[in-house]
C-alpha cells in the first residue's frame, strides 16, 4: 500500500508537469494511475462523461465523473468523498451534484474561454487526496461561413483562392478548398495554419472550363461551407504583362512616338485590352492613352500630341477586353525620344555695358538664356547675333556660347538674335542698345518682392509707357563676394513673376527691375528679398561707448550682411546684475547705440544683445562693465570747493597772519637779539645819567633786571638827511652812554635810553659769530658809577638762530633811511622790526594788552601806570622785545614776578606811545615813517 | 436503354421549361451559346502545336526538317474533318469524347516522353474539354430537338486505337509525333465543326440558346467558306 501511494505521489507530481498534454495522454495516464498493483490489469478507479473534452463558449457544461466499486471498497469512499479540480484549483462545492453512491457531477455554466485539465477526486481515509480521472475541458466557438471567396490565376500559374474565415474560433480550424467539374472532382486543396485564409491549387488551371469552388471550415464544435461559386477561370485570370520591344519616332512628325509590344498568348483566344501610360522622362505624373483606343486585342500604338525632341517614358497593361479578370502588372518602362522641330521661341537677350578705356567706343556684352528643352526643340547648334548701327553695315556673329562681348562706338545700336537647331532657325529676339547720352526714365512702382511656396516672386506696378518686356536681374550681397547677377526676361504684359534661379536659403538677393522700351532701357528699380529668412549666425557685439554712475551709452555694429540671415527686425539688449534679474530691452533696429539708465552705482552689468529676424534671434557675446561709484565732475565738485575753501581759508591764514605777523612772531618766534654782535666793551660811556635815574626811579630798590645791548649796525643805503642826523646823534649819544652798557644782551627798547651802535669794524666781528649766537644777560649789576643790589652775569646757552636780515627787506629801506652806512644794516633791522609794529596794529596791541591786563594783578597794573606816568623816559615800544626775553630759557631763572613786572612796563609804555603823542620820543620824526630808531 | 434514355430526357426537358430553360447541368453551365463558346476555344487552344507537339520534338530531338517530314498523322488514328462535319451534334460530341478518351490514354503513355507541366496541362485540358462535352451533350440531350441526338449518317468510323506499338524507339517516337500532330489537327477541325454550331446558331436565333436548341442541331453541311479556311494537307483517309 504504501508503495502505492508513494507511486500515485509520484504520478500526480508528473500529472502536473505534464499538464499541457492532450487528453488522450492525460486519460492514459489515469489508467496508469489507478492501477491497484503492478503487475496487474491497468483499470481506472473511475471516469469521467462525457470524454469530449471541447465546450463551446458561453454553454454549460457538466461532467460526471463514476467511481468503480472496487474502488470504493478498497479506498471506503463514496461519490461524496469526490472533489474535482481544474489545473490545481478546487472546483467550489456549490458546483458538485452527488447523484447517487457512486457517481457526482460538476457545471460549468456560461463557460468561459478555457483550456484546462478537469480532474476528479477522491479523498481517502479522510485526508489523502489522490486523482483518479480526469479530462481536458477546451472551449470555443465553431467556424463561421467563409466569405467572400474569390479566385485569381497568375498567368503560368496555378490558381489560388481566398476567402474571409470570419470570427475567431480559438481552437484549430481547419480550412479546405473544393473544386470540382461537372465530371470530376479535385483533390481537396488544404490551407496552411500560417495561411488560413488562402489556398493554391495543386492542378494547372484549364482555361474554357467552368469549376465550381468553395470552403469547408471545420473544428471540434463543427463544419461550415462556404457559397460556392462558378466560373470559368479564364475570368479570373491575371495575364503576363507585355513586353514593350520598341518606342519609335518619326522624322515627319515631330509630336509622335510609335509604341510596340509583345504580350500574353491568349490574345489568340481571347480578346484582349490595354492600358497604356507615357510621360516625360523628368516628370513624375503619367498620362493616360485613351482607353477606348486601345480596347482591342493590337501589338502596337502611335502616341501623339507630343513635344518634339523630349524623352518619353511607356508602360502597358492588359486584361480580358470584358474586364473580367485582373488587370496585368505594369510592363517594364520603355523611353524614347521625339524628332526634333524648329525652336519654338526667341531667347531671352540682354546686355551689359562694361568699362572700356577706349575713348569714343563702349564695351558691351550681349548675353543670352538657353533655351529650355522645351523651346529649343531640339539641340541648339548655335547662335546668330547681329549688330546694326543706324545707316550702317550689320555686323554678324555666329556663337556658339551664350555671351557675346563687342567694342561699339556711343551710338545707338540694334541687335538681333537667333537660335538654330537641326530643323530650323527661331525667331528673332531684338534688344536696342542706346546711345552713351541716352537717359532712362520711366521706371516701374511699387515693387516688391516675397517668397511663397519656396519660390522668390517679384511683383511690381508697370509704367504708363509701353513696355516691350522687363528684365529682372538679382545677385547675392554678401560681404565676402561680390555681386555676380542672374538674369531672367519677362514679357511686357507680366507683373508678377518668381525667379528662375537656383536661389538659396538665408541669402539678402538684391533684385533689379528694368523695363525695356523701344528706345532702350529704362530706369532700373532695386530691392532686398530673402528666400527664406533665418536667424542671424551670431548677435551684435554690444560695448559702452560711456559709462556713467547711473547710466551707461552701449554701441554696437550693424550684423554684417553675411550673418544677418534675414532683415533685422530689432534688437533686444539683456542686461542683470551679478545677483539681479536680466531685464531685457527691445531696440529698433535702426539704431547703433543705446543708453541704459536707472543702474546702480559702483555695480557689475552683464549685458548682451540679440538681434532678431523674421525667423529668430540670436544672443551675442556677453559684455561686462561696472558702474563707477562718483559721477563724472562729482569728485571735482567736491574736491574743488574744499580746495577753494581750504586755499581761502589758508589764504585768509596768510593775510591774518600778515596782518598780525608782528604779533605772531611776537608769540612764537620773538626777535632775539643776537649777542655776538653786542659790544660791552663799545658800551657807549656817555649815556645820559637820567636814563639811569628813571631805572633808578622804576626799581629804587635796585632790583632792575637787566639792560640788554643790541648792537646795531646801520645800513648806509639812501641814508636820508634826516636820519643821518639822528644817526649822528645817535652816534655821539652811543659814545656817551658806551661805558655804562654793561655789554651784553638786553633789549633795545629797554636799552633805548643807552643805545649802542656798532660800527663798522665790529661789524665784523659780528659776522664771524653769527653761526653760533650766545645769549648773554647782563644784570643790573651796576657798571662802574653804579653798583646794583644783585649782580648776575648769565651766559645764555642758547642756540637759537639769529633772524635773517633778509626776512625783512624793508627793514634794509628803513636801515637805509635812517643811516646811510653799510655796515649797521642787520641790527637796524631789529629796531624797525619790533617798533613799526605797534604803529601798525595799534588795535590789536590794544586788545593784546588788555587780556594780558586783565591777567596780571590790579596791584601790579596800578603799579605800572604810575610808573609810566612817573618817568617819561620809559620806552613804550620795547615791549615786544621784553617779551621776548621771557620767553626765553633763561627767563625762568628770574621767576614770575620779574617776568609779570617786565610785561607791564612794556605794555604801559606802549600805550604811552599811542596817547601821549610822538613828543615823547627821543628820536626825531623823521624816524618814525619807517620805524623807530632805538632811543 | 434508348427507352429510358428518353424517358429522362423528357423529364429533364420538362423541368427545364419549368425553369426557363437556365437550370444548369450540374455543375454545367447552362448557357448554350457560353458552353459552345468555352468549347471553340478550348478547341483553339488545344490545336496550338506549342501546348504539346512542339514541347514533344524539342524534347526527343525531332526539329528537323527531315524529321519534321516523317512526322505526320497516320490515317484512322482521328477521324477525318469531312467525318465530323457529317455527324450529328450528339454523335459529334460522342465522337470527341471517344476521342479524348484516346488522348488521354496516349498521353499517359508519352507521360516519361514529355515535360511534365506540358503533359500535365495537356492532360488536364483533354479533361476539360470532355467535360465541356459532356455538358454540351447533356444540354443537347436536355433539348427538345428530335435531331440533337438522332445521327443522319453512320459515325466516322471505328474508334481510333492508340497506335500500336512502334518496332524501334525511333519509330516510336516518330509514331507518337504523328499522333500528336494528328491530336492537334484533329482539335483544330474539332473547333471549326463548333464554329459551324455557332454559325448557325446566329443565323437562326442570335441570342436564344434555348430556342436554338429546341430547333435541334440540324446536321448540315459546313459553310463553304468556313471550309476553305480548314488547313490544307488532311491525312488521307
Amino acid at each position: 500500500m504504501p508503495t502505492q501511494i508513494l507511486q500515485i505521489a509520484f504520478i500526480q507530481k508528473y500529472l502536473c508537469k505534464m499538464f499541457t498534454l492532450q487528453t488522450w495522454i492525460v486519460q492514459a495516464l489515469f489508467i496508469f494511475l489507478t492501477t491497484e498493483s503492478i503487475g496487474e490489469l491497468i483499470v481506472p478507479c473511475a471516469h469521467i462523461h462525457p470524454e469530449s473534452s471541447v465546450v463551446q463558449l458561453g454553454s454549460n457544461f457538466t461532467a460526471v465523473c463514476v467511481l468503480k466499486e472496487k474502488c470504493m471498497d478498497d479506498y471506503h469512499v463514496t461519490a461524496n468523498d469526490i472533489f474535482w479540480k481544474t489545473g490545481r484549483v478546487p472546483v467550489p462545492y456549490e458546483q458538485y451534484s452527488v447523484i447517487n453512491r457512486t457517481a457526482s457531477s460538476v457545471t460549468f455554466p456560461n463557460i468561459t474561454l478555457i483550456n484546462a485539465l478537469l480532474t476528479c477526486n477522491i479523498r481517502m481515509f479522510g485526508q489523502i487526496n489522490r486523482s483518479v480521472y480526469g479530462i481536458r475541458i477546451i472551449s470555443g466557438l465553431p467556424p463561421e461561413k467563409p466569405k467572400n471567396l474569390s479566385c485569381i490565376v497568375n498567368e503560368g500559374k496555378k490558381m489560388m483562392c481566398q476567402w474571409d474565415p470570419g470570427r475567431e474560433t480559438y481552437l484549430e480550424t481547419n480550412y479546405t478548398l473544393k473544386s470540382e467539374w461537372a465530371t470530376e472532382k479535385f483533390d481537396d486543396c488544404k490551407a496552411k495554419r500560417d495561411t488560413p485564409t488562402s489556398c493554391t491549387v495543386d492542378y494547372p488551371p484549364v482555361y474554357f472550363v467552368n469549376i465550381e469552388v468553395w470552403v469547408e471550415a471545420e473544428n471540434a464544435l463543427g463544419k461550415v461551407t462556404s457559397d460556392h461559386i462558378n466560373f470559368d477561370p479564364v475570368d479570373k485570370v491575371k495575364l503576363n504583362p507585355p513586353h514593350i520591344l520598341s518606342v519609335n519616332s518619326s522624322k515627319e512628325l515631330s509630336s509622335i512616338l510609335k509604341l510596340t509590344w509583345t504580350d500574353s498568348r491568349f490574345k489568340s483566344f481571347i480578346t484582349l485590352k490595354y492600358d497604356i501610360q507615357y510621360r516625360t522622362k523628368d516628370a513624375s505624373t503619367w498620362n493616360q492613352v485613351p482607353p477606348e483606343d486601345t480596347s482591342s486585342t493590337r501589338s502596337s500604338f502611335t502616341v501623339q500630341d507630343l513635344k518634339p525632341f523630349t524623352e518619353y517614358v511607356f508602360r502597358i497593361r492588359c486584361m480580358k477586353e470584358d474586364g473580367k479578370g485582373y488587370w496585368s502588372d505594369w510592363s517594364e518602362e520603355a523611353s524614347g525620344i521625339t524628332y526634333e522641330d524648329r525652336p519654338s521661341k526667341a531667347p531671352n537677350f540682354w546686355y551689359k555695358i562694361e568699362p572700356s578705356h577706349a575713348h569714343g567706343t563702349r564695351s558691351i556684352q550681349l548675353k543670352w538664356k538657353t533655351l529650355p528643352p522645351f523651346e529649343a526643340n531640339g539641340k541648339i547648334l548655335d547662335y546668330e547675333v547681329t549688330l546694326t548701327k543706324w545707316k550702317s553695315h550689320s555686323q554678324n556673329y555666329t556663337v556658339k556660347d551664350t555671351k557675346l562681348t563687342v567694342n561699339l562706338t556711343n551710338d545707338r545700336y540694334v541687335a538681333t538674335l537667333t537660335a538654330r537647331n537641326l530643323v530650323g532657325k527661331s525667331d528673332a529676339s531684338v534688344l536696342t542698345i542706346p546711345a552713351w547720352d541716352f537717359q532712362a526714365t520711366h521706371p516701374i512702382t511699387d515693387l516688391k518682392a516675397f517668397p511663397k511656396d519656396n519660390v522668390l516672386w517679384v511683383e511690381w506696378t508697370a509704367p504708363n509707357e509701353s513696355v516691350n518686356r522687363y528684365i529682372l536681374e538679382w545677385c547675392v550681397l554678401s560681404d565676402k563676394s561680390p555681386c555676380i547677377p542672374d538674369w531672367q526676361q519677362e514679357d511686357g504684359t507680366v507683373h508678377r513673376t518668381y525667379l528662375r534661379g537656383n536661389l538659396v536659403e538665408s541669402k539678402c538677393y538684391l533684385i533689379t527691375v528694368t523695363p525695356v522700351y523701344d528706345d532702350g532701357p529704362g530706369s532700373p528699380k532695386h530691392i532686398k528679398a530673402y528666400l527664406k529668412q533665418a536667424a542671424p549666425s551670431r548677435g551684435p557685439t554690444v560695448r559702452t561707448k560711456k559709462v556713467g554712475k547711473n547710466e551707461a551709452v552701449l554701441e554696437w555694429d550693424h550684423l554684417p550682411i553675411d550673418v544677418q540671415n534675414g532683415f533685422i527686425r530689432n534688437y533686444t539688449i539683456f542686461y542683470r546684475t551679478v545677483i539681479g534679474n536680466e531685464i531685457a530691452v527691445n531696440v529698433d533696429s535702426s539704431h547703433t547705440e543705446y543708453t541704459l539708465s536707472s543702474l546702480t552705482s559702483d555695480t557689475l552689468y552683464m549685458v548682451r544683445m540679440a538681434a532678431y529676424t523674421d525667423e529668430g534671434g540670436k544672443d551675442g557675446p556677453e559684455f561686462t562693465f561696472t558702474t563707477p561709484k562718483f559721477a563724472q565732475g562729482e569728485i571735482e565738485a567736491i574736491v574743488v570747493p574744499v580746495c577753494l575753501a581750504f586755499l581761502l581759508t589758508t589764504l585768509l591764514g596768510v593775510l591774518f597772519c600778515f596782518n598780525k605777523r608782528d604779533l605772531i612772531k611776537k608769540h612764537i618766534w620773538p626777535n632775539v637779539p643776537d649777542p655776538s654782535k653786542s659790544h660791552i666793551a663799545q658800551w657807549s660811556p656817555h649815556t645820559p645819567p637820567r636814563h639811569f635815574n628813571s631805572k633808578d626811579q622804576m626799581y629804587p630798590d635796585g632790583n632792575f633786571t637787566d639792560v640788554s645791548v643790541v648792537e646795531i649796525e646801520a645800513n648806509d643805503k639812501k641814508p636820508f638827511p634826516e636820519d643821518l642826523k639822528s644817526l649822528d646823534l645817535f652816534k655821539k649819544e652811543k659814545v656817551n652812554t658806551e661805558g655804562h652798557s654793561s655789554g651784553i644782551g638786553g633789549s633795545s627798547c629797554m636799552s633805548s635810553s643807552r643805545p649802542s651802535i656798532s660800527s663798522s669794524d665790529e661789524n665784523e666781528s659780528a659776522q664771524n659769530t653769527s653761526s653760533t649766537v650766545q645769549y648773554s644777560t647782563v644784570v643790573h649789576s651796576g657798571y662802574r658809577h653804579q653798583v646794583p643790589s644783585v649782580q648776575v652775569f648769565s651766559r645764555s646757552e642758547s642756540t637759537q638762530p639769529l633772524l635773517d636780515s633778509e626776512e625783512r627787506p624793508e627793514d634794509l629801506q628803513l636801515v637805509d633811511n635812517v643811516d646811510g652806512s653799510d655796515g649797521i644794516l642787520p641790527r637796524q633791522r631789529y629796531f624797525k622790526q619790533n617798533c613799526s609794529q605797534h604803529e601798525t596794529s595799534p588795535d590789536i596791541s590794544h586788545f593784546e594788552r588788555s587780556q594780558q591786563v586783565s591777567s596780571v594783578n590790579e596791584e601790579d597794573f596800578v603799579r605800572l601806570k604810575q610808573q609810566q606816568i612817573s618817568d617819561h623816559i620809559s620806552q613804550p615800544y620795547g615791549s615786544g622785545k621784553m617779551k621776548m626775553f621771557q620767553e626765553v630759557p633763561a627767563v625762568d631763572a628770574f621767576g614770575p614776578g620779574i617776568e609779570g613786572q617786565v610785561e607791564r612796563f612794556e605794555t604801559v609804555g606802549m600805550e604811552d606811545a599811542v596817547d601821549e603823542g610822538m613828543p615823547k620820543s627821543y628820536l626825531p620824526q623823521t624816524v618814525r615813517r619807517g620805524g623807530y630808531m632805538p632811543q | 436503354m434508348r427507352a429510358q434514355r428518353m424517358q429522362r430526357t423528357l423529364l429533364s426537358l420538362v423541368l427545364r421549361l419549368l425553369l426557363l430553360c437556365t437550370v444548369a447541368t450540374g455543375k454545367c453551365s447552362g448557357k448554350y451559346h457560353e458552353l459552345l463558346l468555352q468549347l471553340q476555344r478550348q478547341a483553339d487552344l488545344m490545336q496550338d502545336p506549342s501546348t504539346l507537339l512542339d514541347p514533344y520534338i524539342h524534347l526527343q530531338g525531332l526539329h528537323s526538317p527531315v524529321l519534321q517530314e516523317h512526322c505526320r498523322e497516320r490515317p484512322g488514328d482521328f477521324p477525318s474533318e469531312d467525318a465530323l462535319w457529317r455527324l450529328s451534334r450528339q454523335d459529334f460530341l460522342q465522337t470527341l469524347n471517344t476521342t479524348l478518351g484516346l488522348i488521354l490514354r496516349m498521353l499517359s503513355a508519352l507521360q516519361q516522353d514529355l515535360p511534365e507541366a506540358a503533359h500535365q496541362q495537356a492532360e488536364m485540358n483533354v479533361r476539360g474539354f470532355g467535360n465541356n462535352i459532356h455538358c454540351m451533350a447533356q444540354l443537347l440531350r436536355g433539348s427538345s430537338d428530335p435531331k440533337a441526338a438522332e445521327p443522319t449518317q453512320p459515325g466516322p468510323g471505328p474508334t481510333p486505337l492508340p497506335p500500336t506499338p512502334p518496332s524501334s524507339t525511333f519509330q516510336r517516337k516518330l509514331r507518337n509525333c504523328g499522333f500528336l500532330r494528328g491530336y492537334h489537327r484533329f482539335m483544330r477541325t474539332a473547333g471549326q465543326v463548333l464554329r459551324g454550331w455557332g454559325e448557325r446558331q446566329g443565323r437562326s436565333r442570335r441570342h436564344s440558346p434555348c430556342r436554338a436548341l429546341k430547333r435541334g442541331a440540324r446536321r448540315t453541311r459546313p459553310f463553304p467558306e468556313i471550309r476553305r479556311l480548314a488547313p490544307r494537307g488532311q491525312p488521307p483517309r
